[in-house]
């Protein structure tokens, strides 16, 4: 009796071995695909971000140098919240997008731009600019 | 449920251990007689004992399967959320700068374009000037972000295939010049680059890889 309880022994034991061994495959497996998949995203993230940040750089540049040039065009008030914008992407954590700061700082930008550009009444947006959500009243 | 699998398990587990049985004493030289009566008993003629073997291979086999693909899928799934967050980061770090500079260049040229006019023309000295930083403006905005993610993704792929060719050309310095040049979304922001070298007015900061983070993937 004694042997026959080893043998379901072992086979249970197998039946957990070729888990395992399924399991190993499995996530080497994995860790290659799951990588490159997720690095796909992150290409396209990363562009993204990149993007509507240096979208606010740059209109922030040229805004900073027309001021140089004509201050008085410009109402304090719009004067310092290019300011506040050029302190936001200063402050913006571009190489770390773990960072749980970052959505926090392109949000107060976004806010930022919209205020300055109503305020310059210009009409300024590509296609990928985040649109606001719908307007609270 | 379990009990089914039990009663499953352990009924094959003993047919296997007689089959077991029945093999190892024919490997020792027992009477060939002897087992064939012994295992007459049990098993009946021998082909019905080959077709037994067979069909246990195949249910071995089944079981191994099945084991073994809920194991594969449990550690596909695993594998692929420990290195997410990894390789997320690695494609983000390789793309964020191009975006950033490409918006950039959008945001320079469509600002550039809104302002009053006189303003235009005290930062951008001659007409033939401020028509290219026009004809940049409307080229670029003619692309949409999708657009221009395509375009991004075709110069990672050229780009890509080009360090598997040349492996020892791709270091650090190589990819950098690739990066702002060669690419055809780099061709706009060099465009930009060398209509603003000429315009001293105008004061702005392209994104440089160097001087933030040297440890990008």
């Amino acid at each position: 009796m004694d042997s026959a309880e080893d043998i379901f022994d072992s086979s249970l034991n197998l039946e957990e071995t070729h888990y395992q061994e399924g399991y190993k495959e499995g996530y080497n497996h994995g860790i290659t695909t799951g990588k490159e998949e997720a690095r796909q995203v992150g290409l396209k993230t990363g562009f993204e971000t990149g993007e509507e940040l240096g979208f606010y750089k740059g209109c922030v540049d040229v805004w900073s140098c027309a001021i140089q040039i004509e201050p008085t065009r410009f109402s304090t008030r719009v004067q310092k919240g290019i300011k506040q914008m050029q302190e936001l992407i200063q402050k913006y954590p571009v190489m770390d997008p773990e960072n749980e700061s970052v959505q926090e700082i392109i949000e107060a930008l976004r806010l930022k731009f919209r205020v300055i550009r109503a305020a310059l009444g210009v009409k300024l947006e590509y296609d990928g600019c985040p649109k606001p959500k719908e307007i609270e009243f | 449920m379990d009990n089914k699998l039990a009663q499953e398990l352990y009924s094959e587990s003993l047919q296997l251990s007689n089959l077991h049985l029945g093999h190892s004493s024919t490997a020792n030289g027992f009477n060939e007689a002897d087992i064939q009566a012994e295992d007459g008993s049990l098993w009946g003629d021998s082909d019905d004992e080959l077709d037994k073997a067979s069909d246990l291979d195949r249910e071995w086999q089944r079981r191994h399967d099945q084991f073994h693909t809920i194991g594969y899928r449990d550690g596909l799934i695993a594998g692929k959320e420990a290195s997410a967050q990894q390789g997320f980061n690695i494609g983000f770090k390789q793309s964020v700068s191009i975006g950033y500079n490409w918006g950039l260049a959008r945001g320079v040229t469509s600002t550039l374009a809104c302002l009053p006019d006189e303003l235009r023309e005290r930062l951008i000295e001659t007409q033939e000037k401020r028509d290219k930083f026009r004809e940049l403006y409307e080229s670029m905005n003619s692309l949409s972000t999708t657009d221009a993610l395509k375009l991004f993704h075709d110069d990672i792929l050229t780009k890509e295939a080009m360090e598997q060719r040349e492996p020892a050309e791709a270091s650090v310095g190589a990819s950098q010049e690739q990066s702002s040049n060669s690419c055809s979304l780099g061709a706009y922001t060099a465009e930009l680059q060398s209509l603003l070298l000429d315009s001293p007015e105008i004061n702005v900061h392209f994104f440089h890889q160097e001087v933030s983070t040297p440890d990008v993937c």
